[in-house]
């Protein structure tokens, strides 16, 4: 099992309305939001700037999946792909390949389970070719055991607005404070 | 020489330079004013907010919350990932996809694919959850948990803008 969950400032019901309403849109003023939930715009103003700085809460352009993002990827009918990889590292080599997974830019997100020293990379990628490149980089690495990717074919369900999203930098930035 | 200017849309079709140069912005402070990103490139405040406007209505890019799973009061998060054998995997992942605590379903190229991210109140909701799966949906081969652990980074760069 993974260690202790870290601790985290208790949230409520009124930081899980004001969560579900920028949800939607995030540039929303924050006296309508206010107004709807019948509390002052300071006290909003104020718990989005608490769940911000605990980094349980990140206000963030999006670009649409569907949707090809310029005008190469539209000329091949292509858009952004997304794949997950899943590392195996060799005994105590988690730390060295974390770093070098880190130190590729298409890894969007990065994260470490179960008891086993399992990475999970995922990758936000324009087109199949550069999932080719990543493969090769990562397999390439010193340290891995075995690594295994999976291509999205089609996202079913996806509930962008919850998600782990908290990561340690954002919990030590906080015990700081 | 009004050639390079950038112009005012009303539904944006693809993202060109000067959307990709507030969406920079953006990146760094979600609700910067437009003014204020104009500032810093040199844009009028109307521009820019005329051009965030035309990215929401073509479906390209908005601006949205990202709540961590411990806001909602879930506890751990965990990628189940099924293997699916004598039925076709989007009928696995369609009742997956049912579940309140399953917040999203991709079908995949891989061994087991079926990949979902579940969230779970507590270890005992993960062990029935696991246990579920693999016994009471049909073509449940082998079931996958990965519980995450700790997160090193989070860019959320895509997602279903739904318009």
């Amino acid at each position: 099992m993974p260690a202790e969950a870290p601790e985290y400032p208790s949230t409520d019901q009124l930081d899980r309305d004001i969560a579900v309403m920028l949800a939607q849109d995030a540039r929303q003023s924050f006296r309508k939001i206010a107004a709807d939930l019948g509390v002052t715009e300071g006290t909003v103003r104020g718990r989005v700037k608490r769940l911000q700085s605990a980094g349980l809460l990140k206000l963030v352009p999006i670009i649409g999946i569907d949707r090809p993002t310029d005008a190469a990827a539209i000329s091949q009918g292509n858009g952004p792909h997304m794949m997950f990889i899943t590392v195996r590292c060799a005994n105590g080599r988690l730390d060295h390949v974390r770093e070098a997974l880190l130190a590729i830019p298409q890894v969007s997100a990065l994260y470490d389970a179960n008891a086993t020293p399992r990475l999970v990379a995922v990758c936000i990628l324009p087109s199949l070719d550069h999932a080719a490149e990543v493969m090769n980089q990562i397999l390439a690495l010193d340290g891995i055991r075995e690594a295994e990717s999976e291509l999205v074919l089609q996202s079913v369900k996806y509930n962008a607005a919850v998600g782990p999203i908290a990561t340690l930098e954002d919990l030590a930035l906080q015990s700081s404070d | 020489m009004s050639e390079d200017k950038p112009q005012r849309r009303l539904r944006a079709t693809a993202l060109d330079e000067t959307d990709l140069r507030i969406i920079e912005v953006l990146t760094r402070d979600g609700r910067a004013q437009s003014t204020t990103i104009g500032e810093e490139l040199g844009l009028s405040g109307n521009l820019v907010a005329n051009r965030i406007r035309a990215m929401d209505a073509g479906g390209l890019m908005r601006v949205v919350a990202v709540a961590d799973y411990r806001i909602h009061g879930y506890r751990m998060v965990a990628r189940i990932r099924l293997q699916v054998t004598g039925r076709a995997p989007i009928e696995v992942a369609r009742e997956m996809a049912k579940r309140d605590d399953v917040l999203s379903v991709h079908i995949t190229s891989g061994r087991y694919p079926v990949s979902c991210l579940y969230a779970f109140h507590n270890a005992r909701e993960m062990l029935e959850a696991v246990r579920n799966a693999s016994a009471d949906i049909p073509g449940v081969e082998d079931v996958d948990v990965e519980l995450v652990n700790n997160i090193y980074r989070y860019i959320p760069a895509v997602g279903p803008l739904g318009t």
